[in-house]
This record gives structure tokens, C-alpha cells and sequence, in this order.
């Protein structure tokens, strides 16, 4: 009965939503006990929702086959971590996560929105219950988790072999918590152009939420880029395939919006364009949801393409976004620009972030939907690869990431661009030095690696240039500069991480492209070859069956170049009940460099030895993992705390002075 | 009738929490916001006399941002002054909890099997009796012939299923048992045979011929020894016999078989001493297929796939210069590993020379 009571649950769920949308949105002005009522339903919506999520958790747990998700998607013999993430391993369990989250973000906006003016209240809860009440009816009605089997089988199906992993655990509820976090931004936005009021305390509200949504992205991407490398068995750890861009548009939008919200908060500038950016961040996060889960693409993220759930969701697209843009065309220019400011200050600089920003989402947006849209119009089909995207993605982020190290030390209003020059003088020299000696030492031919290894280190020392200017390091004495250090704003803290993050990753994807080597052979056990250095001896071969599936596994014994030994096994997984082969590489951490060893097809008697070498490759998800740690401590300073905007006012008068 | 009660009272839980919430005291919820509007506006416009004072703004400017901070101001005062304070009636709320309690049971009434019990895969009932995969059903069965080795039916069942799991010696040992067990008709002896043959794995075996042999001998119409007979013989190159068994199973079909057309090219063969003359103009055709796919990827390109279709054509066909050629390039067309694994081992397998790898 667990099973039709969670789907009773989500049922209830639903028309909580429905009725919540219609009265937020059409009684907003009924004052603070039609909030109050909507806070309750929000609450009411998470925990019904939640219901309905365990009850699917416990129906994969038991291997309840009268479910027919279960039965489509799970199997007796899979271990358990796999059976509770075979849950949203299928197009069906992945809405109702997405509903999950959607709610829960509900919940904690109620929960910490209690001193939000009533009518601004009303409508963001209203407009967060509309996305609910489109996505559960569209889940209840085109995709229904809880479909039941009157012929319950024996056996399911099992789960794709490549998602049964640790990565679906994770990588998933991280994307989603940062697509679906964006909702609240995106419902802010809209209660802000219902009501015609938008001011900083505005701004202040909706920081948080994009700093903790972006902070979800950030993780999610950067798991779904390292599942993706140890995974896929081919050592890319990004491939700009749709799905992925799907999920990078709505983090450069959402970088964007992050800043300029910084610009509205503190100087109650870039209103209407922060709106902007908050419903284009959260359509964007749409438009992925609506890519993947359509069926347009195909990859491993397509559980099942239907076209009718694909002109279902694109409906569902066009009314929230075309309705949003719609709302916006007509009260943007009823809003009031304020906040007077020079080019050269702190806002022009956050300014040009955002142009940068903004022409590359569009360009991945162009690059991502052009062959889609060809291939609906003319039936052509074109691929868009890799080159297009590194060009033009790359030639617009040179010179952001030029010009990046700058903004942090420019002041609001009014900056002088020569003091801020002067003080990154030091870093740039040092950044240049960097470049020209490991280039000089890695014996680069002509490319741009010594360009973008200058870009990386200039970015990371440019970012910390301003603490240690703050903390006049070398000054005075080292006590003095700590205790300095330490009490400086976490905002500034956080800012220099977070611009340090990027820098690293920059390093990474630089050192990786550039000095990658490859070695590809065939090998007897017994035999040893030899990358980088590194000398790879074949010791065995075994067969070794798992739980659910036989690995051939190729057992190596690696030499690094200053000595120590390492043991990898790399395998060729067959999973028993599809029959679906998958490839488990073999990867060894050197520092921050690995061995990426792959086992291929079996040829003759021999096997396909496939080895890179991949230098300092895990600068790129460190650098992300720094640039979502800084995203935290910026969430823990007192002045953007959820759910403490009391204590941010008391705060402003001093930023703003 | 439980899962309805339980229904029930969950809508009406949900019902009273959201009506208790309407009904409830009205905490000062408008905040800070309003209490006093004018601070905020104060602390601009001091922030704007400072700038004035350090010089960031000029007089000008400075006149123009007070007048934008007065307007903003009327602007809100006015917003507050037209707002009704309109308190929620019980009226809406009444009918939003009607609504609630309505669509959720009428959407589950639509949607649910609420009689249908859960069924965790622990409790089923049947699960040993029916519908078991095959690889169970062989452990089964093979787990009862440890205890009773002599029981015919046994082996009679399991040899196809070792057949169909590629357990081929095990098929031929049980098919072994099954005739020692009853008596060799000619099926038995081709089943086995057949066995015997795949165990082989077409290396061919004596004792399959001679089972096939006896078969055919023992039933002159039994069509399927003879057919394998023919087909080994063949491989034996003993044509003219293999023709004899040919042209009797092709005496005996009936004229609608899967079988006649490569039964038919098998006596065409036989006859002609094993020399296969559709083979010549076959190898014609490659060859001009093979052109024509090398010269559209070198002017247009083409996927992966096609690219190896060329270098495999060009190995097959034993012109390793032009395989090089072809493969070296494939990598400049797609020069990303996830692109060319298959290519890669393809050409490994061809004993080309891989200048894939970036060494």
C-alpha cells in the first residue's frame, strides 16, 4: 500500500500547488494571511512530495516488481546504494526528484521568508507553486513514476550498466538542486515585475538564493565532468555534447546574475537587467530539462524518448518563459534605473563581466541548438564539435579572464584603473615569469599553451593580490599582516578564493590540453610499456564476475619515474542481465596528475593497452571545488546570511557609505 | 477501504493545517521593510552628500541623484497609500481546501489502483515456481541430476539449454547421456553431432561425421544430417560426396526452406571442385565499392563508422598501403580518442602503424 499512498501524496501535492498558484498569484494583495496560508501549503507540498519519494525509494529497495518503474529499471541483484539511485536513474524518478528539490527550495523560502513583505511573499510562493503545479501534473500525467504492473515479472531490467556508479548518487541531486534553486530566483523575478517594486532589499533576497544555487551547479557540473573522464573510459573530461552545455549555459548566466545582483544589492543599479538575467538563468535551466528529458538528444542522460512528453515539456517551456518575457516586456520600463556610476569603477567592471558572459551563452546556445534546429527544419543533420566551441568560448574568455583581476580592486562609483594597474604589477610580472619558465621547461612548440598558462597564473595571483594588499603583507610585521588577514570581510574573502578557483581550473584545462601524452598498443601479460616516463608492466588477466556482472580485468603494475610502484586493475565489465558491456578505467594519482589506463577489446590473443598521461588534470575540478568552497563562505558572512536580511540592513548603511 | 480512510484523513490533516494557518494570529510579517521607509532613503542620500564632499560627483551630478532618490520616494509612498488592506476572507480559503479535497481524490480515483497490495520480490509467492531465467533453470535441473544421474528427462531438457547458454561440451556430454539413456534415432545422433560441431568451433570433428553418417544412413529422408554432412564434407574437400548429399537434401525439400539457396550455392561449389566462381565477380564489386567509398570520405568526409568500414575493406582486401593511408586519415578527421577506439584497434588488429598516439 506504500507505493499508492506516496502516489496518493503526490496527487495531494499537486493540488496544494494548483490551488497555491491561483491564489498567490491572483489575491497577492489580500496581505499577510494569504502568506501565511502559503507558506503552510509550501511546507504541506515539500513533505507530501517527500513522501512520495520515499515511497518509491523503499518500492527499488524491495525490489517491488508491481511497480513498473522498478520493474523497468531495477534488478534483485544490484547493491543497494545503486537500487536507491536506480530511483532517479529513469526519466520518470529524475522528475520527481526535480519536483523534489523544486519543493524543498518552496519550503525554505517560506520557512526563511517570514520577513518578507507580505505581497512580495505571496507572489514568489505563487509563482513557486505554478512551477510545481506544471511539472507534477505534467510528471502524474505523461510520466507517472507510480504506474503499477498487474503482471508484476520475476526479474527487472536492470539499470544502464554505465550509471550504476557512485556518480549517480551524487552528480544528479547536485545538478538539479542548482537548476531548480534558480526557480527561486526566477520567481522573485517575477513577483518583483507583478508587484512594480524592486529595490536592494530585493537584491539582497535573491543573492543568497543564486549564490546557493550557483554553488550546487558549480559541484554538480564539475561531478558530472569528473564521472564523465573516469567513466566513459575514453579520458575526456569534457565533451561539449548538448547535454553538457545544457547544464554550463544556465552556470554562465547564473556567474552573471551572481554578479550583478552584487551591483543592484550594493549600489541599486542593473535592476531591470538583473531581472533579466534572473528569468533568462532559470529558462535556461528549462531549456536543459526540457534537452535532456525530451528525447531530442540521445545519450546516457535520455532515459526514453517519447515525443509526446517532448511537446508536453516544450509547451510547458514556452507558457513559463514566454509568459515571463511577456511579463517583463510590459513592466521593465515601469521600473527605475538607479545608482549613477563612471565606467571605470567596481560596476563597469561587473558590467563587463556580464556583456562577456552573455555573448557566451549565446554562443554556446547557437552552437548547441543550430543542428537541432536544422535538423527539425531541413532534416540535415550537422554535427557542431568540439572546435567551434573551444574557438569561439575560448576567444571570449581570454579576455575576461585579461581583464578579471582588476574588478576586486576597483572602487564603487568612481575607480582609477592606473592604482589598480600598479597594484597587480608584482602578480603580472610573476604570472609572465611562470609562463615563459614552464614553458620554456614542458618545450612547448608554437600553440597557445604559454598564452593560456599566463592567463591561468595571472587569474590566480591576481585574485589573491588583493588580500595581500589589504593585509600589506611585506609591510609590516607578519603577526600584524595574520591578524589583519583574518579580520578582513568574508565577501573579500570569498571573492579572492572564488577568482583564485577559476584560475586553477584555468592551469588545469591549459596543462592537460597542451602536455597530454597518449601511448596506444598491444600487450601480452608479462609485457611493459612505457609513457611519460612512467613504465606500465602487464602482470595478468583474470576474470574476476561482481555482483551483478563479469569484469575481464587487466591487473598492471605501474613504475613512476622517481620510483614507488602502484597496482591497477582495469576492467571490461559485462553486466548480466543486459548484457551491456562497460569499461572501468584504471586511474593512478601522481600529485595532482594521473594515469588514465584503459583495458581495450581483447584482439587475437593480445589486448588493446590504451595509456595518457595526464599532467596536473586535477587543477580542473580543485579549481571548481575552490570556486564552490568560496561560494559557501560567502553564504556564511553575516551580511548575506538566509534568512538575516534584518541584520543586513543594519549592515548597509556602512556599504553604502 | 483502509487506503481510502488513509486517504481521507491525510487530505483533511492537510486541509486543517492550511486552515489553522489562515485563522492563525498574524505575526507582524511586513518587518522592518515599512516600519521605517525613510531610513534607507537617508542613508543615500548621506552617502550621496559624501560623495559630493570627495569629489566623486560633481554638483551637477550630485543635484541629479537627489532628485532621482525623491522621486523613487513619492514613488513608494504612493504604492503604500494605494495598496487596500484587504485581509484573506474565509470565503477563498474555503473553497481553495474544497478544490484540494476534490481534485486530489477525483485525479487519484482516475489515476490509482488503490487495491492493488505491494508485492516486495521477499514475499512472492511464486517466485520459486514459475518463470525462471535460464540460467536458473539449468542450475536447477542440474542440481537434481548430481542426485539422479539416470533421469532421461533431465538431460533431455537441459542439453538444448546448454546449446543456447554456448555450454556446447556440456550439451554433447548430455546429449551422450540421453542416448545411452534411450536409444539413437537419427535426431539424437545430428543433435549431437551439431554439439559436437560447435564445441568444435569449426575445427571440425570425426566423431561428428560419423554420427552424421549414421543418421543419414538410418532415415533416407532425414534432411538435417544431411545438410551438415554436406557442409563438412565440404570443409573436408571431398566434393563429389558433399554434391551427393546437397543434391539428396535438396531432393527431399519441399521447396519453401531457409535453407535451399545456400544449400543450392553449396552444390553449385561442390560441382565446380570447390572453386566459387560467384567469388571472382564479388571480389569486382568490393573493389569498386571500396573505390567509391575512398574517393566520397576524401572529398566530403564522413562519420567514424565509414572511415573504418574503408580501412577494414583495404585490410581485407590485403592493400595495407592504402589502409595506412586511409586510417592516418580518419585521425586528422577526428583526432579525439572517444572518436577512434574501434579505429585505433582495428588498425592495431591490421598491424598498422598508430600515429594517433601523441607520444
Amino acid at each position: 500500500m506504500s507505493i499508492e499512498l506516496g502516489h496518493f501524496s503526490l496527487i495531494l501535492a499537486f493540488a496544494i500547488s494548483l490551488v497555491s498558484a491561483f491564489g498567490g498569484l491572483l489575491l497577492w494583495r489580500r496581505g499577510e494571511r494569504l502568506a501565511l496560508v502559503l507558506g503552510q501549503a509550501a511546507v504541506l507540498q515539500f513533505v507530501l512530495v517527500a513522501v512520495a519519494f520515499l515511497a518509491l525509494v523503499q518500492a527499488f529497495v524491495v525490489s517491488d516488481f508491481s511497480l513498473a518503474l522498478a520493474a523497468n529499471h531495477s534488478h534483485s541483484l544490484k547493491p543497494l546504494i545503486y537500487k536507491i539511485s536506480g530511483v532517479w536513474g529513469n526519466h520518470e524518478g529524475s522528475m520527481l526528484l526535480w519536483i523534489l528539490i523544486l519543493v524543498l527550495f518552496g519550503a525554505l523560502v517560506a520557512a526563511f521568508g517570514r520577513r518578507l513583505p507580505s505581497d512580495l511573499a505571496s507572489l514568489v510562493l505563487g509563482t513557486q507553486s505554478l512551477l510545481v503545479t506544471a511539472f507534477a501534473g505534467f510528471t502524474l500525467l505523461t510520466s507517472n513514476p507510480f504506474e503499477r504492473l498487474a503482471v508484476p515479472p520475476l526479474e527487472g531490467a536492470d539499470l544502464n550498466p554505465i550509471l550504476q556508479d557512485i556518480g549517480l548518487a551524487i552528480h544528479p541531486p547536485l545538478l538539479y538542486a542548482g537548476y531548480v534553486g534558480f526557480s527561486i530566483c526566477f520567481s522573485f523575478a517575477v513577483a518583483a515585475l507583478i508587484s512594480g517594486r524592486i529595490d536592494q532589499a530585493w537584491a539582497r533576497w535573491v543573492r543568497p538564493w543564486t549564490m546557493l544555487s550557483w554553488v550546487f551547479l558549480t559541484l554538480g557540473i564539475a561531478m558530472g565532468s569528473y564521472w564523465a573522464y573516469y567513466e566513459l573510459g575514453w579520458g575526456g573530461w569534457w565533451f561539449w555534447d548538448p547535454v553538457e552545455n545544457a547544464s554550463f549555459m544556465p552556470w554562465l548566466a547564473g556567474t552573471a546574475l551572481l554578479h550583478s545582483a552584487l551591483v543592484m544589492e550594493k549600489r541599486n543599479a542593473l535592476k531591470i537587467w538583473t531581472i533579466f538575467l534572473a528569468i533568462i538563468t532559470f529558462s535556461l535551466s528549462l531549456l536543459g530539462t526540457f534537452l535532456v528529458r525530451s528525447g531530442i538528444l540521445t545519450s546516457v542522460h535520455t532515459f526514453a524518448s517519447d515525443p509526446t512528453r517532448g511537446l508536453v515539456i516544450l509547451s510547458i517551456l514556452a507558457i513559463l518563459i514566454g509568459g515571463a518575457f511577456l511579463l517583463f516586456a510590459m513592466r521593465a520600463p515601469m521600473l527605475r534605473q538607479g545608482g549613477l556610476f563612471a565606467p571605470i569603477s567596481r560596476e563597469g567592471a561587473l558590467i563587463l563581466n556580464n556583456l562577456f558572459l552573455a555573448t557566451a551563452v549565446g554562443a554556446v546556445l547557437v552552437g548547441t541548438l543550430y543542428p537541432l534546429v536544422l535538423d527539425a527544419l531541413t532534416g540535415t543533420t550537422i554535427s557542431v564539435g568540439a572546435p567551434f566551441f573551444d574557438f569561439t568560448f575560448g576567444a571570449l574568455m581570454a579576455p575576461l579572464l585579461l581583464v578579471l583581476p582588476f574588478g576586486p580592486l576597483l572602487a564603487w562609483k568612481r575607480a582609477d584603473l592606473v592604482a589598480a594597474g600598479q597594484r597587480l604589477m608584482g602578480m603580472a610580472a610573476l604570472a609572465v615569469f611562470l609562463a615563459v619558465l614552464i614553458s620554456a621547461l614542458g618545450g612547448v612548440s608554437i600553440s597557445l599553451a604559454p598564452f593560456g598558462l599566463l592567463l591561468g597564473f595571472w587569474v590566480s595571483l591576481g585574485s589573491v593580490a588583493e588580500l595581500i594588499e589589504r593585509a600589506k603583507i611585506g609591510r609590516i610585521p607578519l603577526g600584524e599582516s595574520l591578524r589583519r588577514l583574518a579580520g578582513l570581510p568574508r565577501s573579500i574573502w570569498s571573492t579572492a578564493i572564488g577568482h583564485l578557483g577559476l584560475g586553477l581550473t584555468v592551469l588545469g584545462i591549459v596543462s592537460v590540453s597542451a602536455w597530454e601524452t597518449e601511448i596506444v598498443t598491444t600487450l601480452n601479460p608479462g609485457e611493459t610499456t612505457e609513457l611519460a616516463g612512467y613504465s606500465i608492466a602487464f602482470d595478468s588477466f583474470e576474470q574476476i564476475p561482481g555482483p551483478n556482472y563479469l569484469a575481464d580485468t587487466g591487473i598492471f603494475t605501474v613504475t613512476a619515474p622517481g620510483g614507488g610502484t602502484a597496482r591497477l586493475d582495469a576492467e571490461r565489465r559485462i553486466y548480466v542481465a543486459s548484457g551491456t558491456p562497460t569499461t572501468e578505467a584504471a586511474i593512478q594519482t601522481y600529485g595532482l596528475s594521473q594515469l588514465y589506463l584503459q583495458l581495450g577489446e581483447p584482439l587475437d590473443d593480445t589486448h588493446v593497452i590504451r595509456v595518457w598521461h595526464k599532467p596536473y588534470i586535477l587543477l580542473i575540478w580543485i579549481g571548481c571545488l575552490v570556486m564552490s568552497g568560496a561560494g559557501i563562505l560567502s553564504l556564511t558572512d553575516r551580511r548575506l546570511r538566509l534568512g538575516a536580511p534584518q541584520r543586513a540592513r543594519k549592515a548597509a548603511p556602512e556599504a553604502a557609505s | 477501504m483502509i487506503f481510502w480512510s488513509i486517504a481521507i484523513a491525510v487530505t483533511a490533516i492537510a486541509c486543517a493545517a492550511l486552515f489553522y494557518a489562515a485563522a492563525g494570529r498574524t505575526v507582524n510579517a511586513t518587518g522592518p521593510e515599512s516600519a521605517d521607509p525613510n531610513s534607507h532613503f537617508r542613508t543615500l542620500l548621506a552617502g550621496i552628500e559624501t560623495d559630493l564632499a570627495s569629489g566623486k560627483l560633481d554638483e551637477e551630478q550630485a543635484n541629479a541623484a537627489r532628485g532621482e532618490l525623491a522621486r523613487e520616494m513619492l514613488r513608494l509612498k504612493n504604492d503604500a497609500t494605494e495598496r487596500p488592506k484587504a485581509e484573506l476572507g474565509r470565503g477563498p480559503v474555503l473553497a481553495g481546501l474544497g478544490a484540494i479535497a476534490a481534485i486530489s481524490l477525483g485525479l487519484y480515483g482516475f489515476l490509482g489502483s488503490p487495491d492493488m497490495p505491494a508485492l516486495p520480490l521477499a514475499e512472492r509467492p511464486e517466485i520459486a515456481a514459475q518463470n525462471i531465467s535460464l540460467g536458473d533453470a539449468i542450475l536447477q535441473i542440474e542440481a537434481r541430476l548430481a542426485q539422479a544421474p539416470d533421469d532421461l528427462r533431465g538431460w533431455t531438457v537441459i542439453a538444448p539449454a546448454y546449446v543456447e547458454t554456448g555450454r556446447y561440451a556440456d550439451a554433447a556430454e548430455a546429449y551422450r547421456r540421453v542416448i545411452a539413456l534411450s536409444e539413437a534415432t537419427p535426431d539424437l545422433q545430428t543433435n549431437l553431432a551439431e554439439a559436437l560441431l560447435l564445441a568444435a568451433g569449426g575445427a571440425g570433428s570425426n566423431d561428428a561425421v560419423e554420427l552424421l553418417r549414421a543418421a543419414a544412413a538410418g532415415d533416407p529422408a532425414h534432411v538435417r544430417s544431411r545438410l551438415y554432412l554436406a557442409a563438412e564434407l565440404m570443409r573436408a574437400e571431398d566434393y563429389p560426396a558433399a554434391a551427393e548429399y546437397w543434391q539428396q537434401a535438396l531432393d527431399l525439400a519441399e521447396g519453401d526452406e531457409a535453407w535451399l539457396p545456400a544449400a543450392r550455392q553449396g552444390l553449385a561449389v561442390a560441382r565446380a571442385d570447390g572453386v566459387d566462381n560467384s567469388a571472382r565477380d564479388q571480389a569486382e564489386m568490393i573493389q569498386s565499392m571500396v573505390g567509391g567509398l575512398a574517393e566520397r570520405l576524401a572529398s566530403e568526409g564522413g562519420s567514424v563508422e565509414e572511415w573504418m568500414q574503408l580501412v577494414q575493406s583495404y585490410v581485407v582486401l590485403g592493400e595495407l598501403d592504402n589502409a595506412q593511408a586511409a586510417y592516418d586519415a580518419a585521425v586528422q578527421a577526428y583526432p579525439a580518442a572517444f572518436d577512434r577506439g574501434e579505429l585505433d584497434t582495428l588498425a592495431l588488429g591490421a598491424g598498422l602503424t598508430l600515429n594517433g598516439a601523441a607520444q
